[in-house]
């Protein structure tokens, strides 16, 4: 029996660290949560403390913290937000305790911030970039795609002489559609809002932006209307597609032989342009601490460790694009990762999407009309004037 | 004079408390959260719920997915009850072959399908290549007129067995003298299946029917993972608007009243059906 109590005694105290500290955090289901994950874990041993870990999908993860941070229950103490999250979210996290220092990128930091006040910090630099077969631009002597209409002749063209499609897209409803066509939309010169804050989708620069897109969709694998990045992801890696918008999570798997058919032959280039010059989309994940957290000590503690130049440098290695100007710039990743340059040139130059409280359901709205565009159940026109008044009732209602 | 506390209601108290604590409460809650916003009492949930296209277009398209999946299901449901039934030996390994789709979870079988379904590298456009088939427009739940089919053979694939399960049952209890009479009496299989069989079976098929419709006007798990809604909003049932509109828009208010409609009118239903089912009995 004695025996039995102290095998126990000692289950027990295997199974537990010798502490009771405890940190969790919600990361997203990707390379950018596996980062993180890693480095949270290597924090939690030197500060023996206990790193539980939430994993969710891009959508769920919005809906927990969201409902979290509303109902302020402290489920979470660190949390991984996507940018354009954040004009919603902001209310109920913590404010910085010191600012970023200046080493961040301008345009990351430009999206951790409302009213003068730093509410997070930026971990994964995210920015589209342009990825294209450049053994097979050589091959047709095409020039680079820094035309949107030398995309679309130039899809053509392999497309007509290769056995493959000369373009894929993300047009399923949603942040998938509403993602890829903001760059051609910046680019042929229109914008979701006008200077007054009120819905632009009718103007003949953004009805001539989902035109084109249409005209993409022509040269497009069939069913790219309900397509997202793992299908694209999967056009660009089987070598069944020429040409794609896509983000730097994807480049290594590009030139990874055990997931690539195309090892060495993606190049990737800013975003092609139009009328005005291309803008890549930022896509930026941050890291914040709720205000309900209860261990916001601990957790401040952390994103200020996992952002610094040393781990962040660590995070590049594992996947994940940096934030800083130092870690871009370094010699030893600039040699392993030769997208750097292009990355930091995109990043510089990246938009974020439209900082409003009611961007999910704007998103929702404007990705639903463009899916109809592109699956020919509405005419560009059509899409565009439905997607106008459906933001504008949006609009109407949070008033 | 005292009452005294009927002694049955004692013994019901447990189940009662666990009804009002699961069931009640939480309506009274969404029918209350329905009629609020941040400045109060308000009915204008639902007058929004009146005007809103996309809610009425998924509200269409619900129905059209539960008549046109429980059409299948049922018919296939019987064909395949009256065939195992028939069979002299083998019932018994055939019926387990037949519940296999019923018993994966509805992600997993979504995502089967999914994979299924992707136009370049998927097993059904790669088997119909080979067979010699133009796949190019053959896009499913891409496509803006295959999207609402493909799903619902999705639906039709995973549920049918649950049809099959409940007539084979029902077909298990039809007494024997009837069939018996019927042939005696010359009829021919068809006579007998008219007109002995399928009325014995219809209180059976009446409990089918309202099982299955009420969980085909629910639909939620095979839309969210096939297609989202899409492509555009082709495949946009109530629960995934309700889903998108409480927790990705947070507009809980608009949510519940949107709830509340469609649980009214899924009791409509179900109370037509089983009045169908008291008429037979």
């Amino acid at each position: 029996m004695r025996l039995l109590a102290l095998s126990l005694v000692l289950l027990v105290g295997c199974s537990r660290p010798g502490s009771d500290k405890v940190l969790t955090i919600a990361v997203n289901a990707g390379v950018e949560g596996t980062a993180l994950k890693t480095a949270a874990h290597e924090w939690g041993e030197r500060h023996n403390t206990r790193i539980e870990v939430v994993e969710l999908p891009y959508a769920n993860l919005f809906e927990k913290e969201s409902l979290d941070l509303q109902s302020r229950t402290g489920a979470y103490d660190v949390i991984m937000l996507d940018d354009p999250w954040f004009p919603k979210l902001v209310a109920d996290l913590t404010a910085l305790p010191r600012a970023p220092d200046p080493d961040f990128l301008a345009s990351t930091l430009a999206v951790c911030r409302q009213s003068g006040t730093f509410s997070a910090l930026p971990y994964v630099g995210n920015s589209q970039l342009f990825f294209y077969r450049k053994d097979l631009f050589d091959k047709y002597n095409l020039g680079a795609p820094d035309r949107w209409e030398k995309v679309l002749s130039s899809a053509k063209t392999i497309g007509g002489g290769e056995k493959m499609f000369g373009y894929v897209m993300r047009a399923a409803p949603g942040n998938p559609a509403v993602t890829d066509f903001m760059p051609l939309l910046w680019a042929f010169g229109g914008d979701i809002f006008d200077a007054q804050g009120k819905p632009n989708l009718t103007s003949p620069e953004a009805i001539e932006a989902l035109r084109f897109m249409v005209e993409l969709g022509k040269v497009s694998p069939p069913g790219y209307a309900g397509f997202n990045a793992a299908e694209v992801s999967a056009q660009l890696l089987q070598g069944t597609a020429a040409m794609s918008i896509n983000w730097p999570a994807w480049i290594a798997a590009m030139d990874d032989p055990s997931k690539s058919k195309v090892v060495g032959k993606i190049e990737f280039a800013p975003m092609p342009a139009a009328r005005q010059p291309g803008i890549a989309e930022l896509g930026a994940w941050l890291l914040a601490v709720p205000a309900g957290s209860p261990h916001r000590d601990d957790a401040f503690d952390f994103i200020y460790w996992a952002t610094d130049a040393a781990q962040m440098t660590q995070a590049a290695l594992r996947g994940n694009p940096p934030t800083r100007r130092s870690v871009f710039q370094s010699g030893e990743l600039i040699k392993k990762f030769r997208a750097f340059p292009a990355q930091l040139a995109a990043l510089q130059a990246a938009r974020p999407r439209p900082r409003t409280t009611q961007w999910n359901e704007i998103e929702n709205a404007f990705g639903v009309s463009l899916s109809q565009a592109n699956s020919g159940a509405a005419t560009p026109d059509a899409a565009m004037q439905q997607a106008n008044r459906e933001i504008a009732a949006i609009l109407a209602r949070s008033k | 004079m005292t009452r005294r506390i009927p002694p049955g209601l004692i013994w019901v108290a447990p189940a009662l408390l666990v009804l009002v604590t699961l069931s009640i409460y939480p309506l009274l809650y969404l029918v209350k959260v329905s009629l609020t916003d941040a400045h109060g009492l308000t009915l204008t949930h639902y007058a929004r719920l009146f005007q809103d296209h996309l809610f009425s277009v998924a509200a269409m398209q619900t129905f059209l997915y539960a008549a046109v999946a429980l059409a299948f299901e049922f018919f296939l449901g019987l064909a395949l009850a009256l065939l195992v039934d028939s069979l002299a030996h083998g019932r018994a390994l055939v019926r387990v072959g037949l519940l296999a789709p019923m018993l994966l979870p509805p992600v997993v079988a979504a995502v089967i399908w999914r994979l299924i379904y992707n136009p370049e590298f998927g097993v059904l456009n790669g088997t119909l290549r080979q067979l010699g088939i133009n796949t190019a427009n053959l896009t499913w739940t891409s496509g803006r007129t295959t999207a609402m089919l493909s799903v619902i053979l999705v639906d039709v694939w995973e549920w049918t067995p649950f049809l099959f399960l409940l007539l084979t049952a029902g077909l298990q209890a039809i007494p024997a003298e009837p069939l018996e009479a019927a042939r005696v009496d010359g009829a021919g299989y068809w006579q007998t299946l008219r007109d002995v069989i399928l009325p014995l079976l219809k209180p059976v098929i009446l409990l089918a029917l309202l099982l299955r419709s009420m969980d085909l006007l629910r639909i939620f798990d095979q839309i969210f993972l096939l297609t989202q809604g899409g492509p555009g909003s082709a495949t946009e049932t109530v629960s995934l608007y309700i889903y998108r509109t409480a927790f990705r828009f947070s507009n809980f208010g608009y949510a519940a009243a949107m709830s509340f409609v469609g649980l009214v009118i899924t009791m409509l239903a179900a109370r037509g059906l089983m009045r169908l089912m008291k008429v037979t009995a």
